[in-house]
């Protein structure tokens, strides 16, 4: 299995806590500095409260698999012919139900990917940046 | 609204061809002015409109373009895809004419889906999308709609014969339709050599790549009885949003596979006074096949669940006790968003398919119910 490489655009940099989180090898997400709940992904506004605002938490990077597909022909712009195919899941945190984070198979040779599969956090390298890695869990 | 108070009493359509000269406001112009002559009309007797903004096209432009008459009513359907086409336009060119402030409205629209950077170029502007989905090639509906599909087969079940039954469903209509993009036949190897796009999604599983347009014309059934085809009445139109907006809509939602149908459709029905039973024949926005496949079960043609079955017993086939997507829908008609499967509806229900005409016509259901009267 490949490793799509494609630049990470962080049009706000209110988001690079996320990638701030892969580099120290950690999960990190937005919570809600009143209230405590998770906010995901960090939005402009949170629903119904202009006033709220974030910061970023690690989680336990363990959790499990919602959905998952392999890509075979990417459609991400430019030419990634070299890299596919690869599998993404939407990675869910059991620590934060609900919220789900998009990121690469890993480690899964010969393992069939599933829904409810557990995952553990693993970051990779995808040319000169850190992506999230997501590797089955025993 | 009143259950059959307003018609759609003239349509028209471009040649639906992947790679046309024309732009968009050149469809818009041509299908607009083949539904306005459809409806027996001319026109300075279109005195209302509808537009979409994703045609980037306002009713000013598009007045000047067709030579209409004095707009006395002017409405912009904000909605995406089919939504608005079928159903959100249509409602309120409905409104429109109940309140007395048009006569005739006009609901054009057209896509040229072969533009520079293709369809799927706006989700890059996204910027959760760019941010976190892009690096790790989560990227463009086919691969949204695969998550999808794999996990409606994790809480349904769904084989890949049953996953294929429904674009050969759409295919088999396709082949009795002449203007139809794709109308060579698809059996169960053919759909297998398509290419797969993100597992389990092949090409066969996606719409197709589609430069056309597409208008109707909306007038009261009182005038409507007055023109020159049979009256086909809106009897039911229901809308639904979910407030999902596309940054999250594919990863955030809580079952990323749900789509407001089931509440549209209950308002469609209620408005109607009619049940998935009393419909002759379905049009459902096939965007991919599991789109469709779960649209099918909102709309109660089948339980919940029982979709992937429900196609591959053929019910929907020609000849099959629910004919769905008549002209071949978009993943083998032609990808219009919407209009074009609204349209099919009409003539369905005109007598006018020929080959593929549904006996005893008398419903059709999107998120709007139509019926001769």
């Amino acid at each position: 299995m490949g490793i799509p490489i494609y630049p990470v655009h962080l049009e706000d940099p209110k988001l690079q806590g996320f990638y701030d989180g892969l580099a120290a090898g950690e999960l990190r997400i937005t919570a809600d500095t009143e209230t405590g709940e998770w906010v995901w992904y960090p939005p402009e506004i949170v629903t119904g409260r202009p006033d709220a605002t974030l910061e970023w938490r690690t989680v336990a990077p363990i959790g499990s698999a919602y959905t998952f597909t392999t890509v075979v022909r990417s459609l991400l712009p430019g030419d990634h012919k070299a890299e596919v195919p690869f599998t993404v899941v939407l990675f869910e945190p059991d620590e934060a139900p609900g919220v789900r984070i998009p990121g690469v198979l890993v480690d899964a040779d010969g393992i069939e990917p599933a829904c409810g599969m557990r995952l553990r956090l693993k970051p990779v390298r995808a040319g000169d940046h850190i992506i999230a890695g997501f590797a089955p869990a025993q | 609204m009143k259950a059959g108070g307003v018609a759609i009493t003239g349509v028209g359509e471009t040649p639906f061809i992947r790679g046309s000269d024309d732009t968009v406001l050149q469809m818009i112009a041509r299908a607009g002015l083949d539904a306005i002559a459809d409806a027996g009309l001319t026109p300075a007797d279109i005195d209302g409109f509808v537009v979409n903004q994703y045609t980037g096209h306002g009713s000013d432009e598009l007045a000047h373009v067709l030579g209409t008459g004095e707009r006395r009513f002017a409405a912009v359907a904000d909605s995406a895809g089919g939504t608005a086409t079928t159903g959100h336009a249509l409602m309120l060119a409905q409104l429109a004419i109940e309140a007395g402030l048009a006569t005739h409205v006009l609901v054009p629209y057209a896509i040229r889906s072969t533009k520079p950077g293709g369809v799927y170029a706006f989700h890059a502007n996204e910027p959760h999308k760019a941010a976190f989905e892009m690096p790790v090639g989560f990227f463009a509906q086919p691969t949204y709609f695969a998550s999808m599909a794999n996990r409606y087969a994790h809480e349904f079940g769904m084989t890949e014969e049953e996953l294929a039954a429904v674009p050969m469903t759409y295919r088999a209509w396709a082949a009795l339709t002449p203007g139809a993009q794709k109308r060579e036949p698809m059996d169960l190897d053919t759909y297998r050599r398509s290419p797969m796009i993100s597992t389990p999604l092949r090409v066969a599983d996606c719409c197709l790549t589609t430069d056309g347009g597409g208008a109707y014309v909306v007038s009261a059934v009182e005038r409507a009885r007055d023109m020159p085809h049979p009256v086909v009445a809106v009897q039911g139109i229901g809308l639904a949003f979910n407030n999902w907006p596309h940054g999250v809509l594919f990863t955030q939602k809580p079952c990323t596979f749900e789509f407001p149908g089931e509440a549209s459709a209950q308002r469609a029905y209620a408005m109607a006074q009619v049940g998935p039973d009393d419909l002759d024949l379905a049009q459902i926005y096939d965007g991919f096949s599991i789109s469709a496949l779960v649209q099918t079960e909102m709309l109660g043609l089948c339980e919940r669940g029982q979709g992937p079955r429900f196609y591959a017993a053929g019910h929907g086939m020609p000849g099959g006790r629910m004919p769905i997507n008549t002209s071949g829908g978009h993943m083998s008609g032609g990808y219009v968003p919407g209009i074009n499967l609204l349209i099919e509806g009409v003539r369905q229900l005109r007598g006018q398919e020929g080959q593929r005409q549904v006996p005893d016509g008398g419903n059709s259901h999107a998120t709007t119910i139509l019926a001769r009267n």
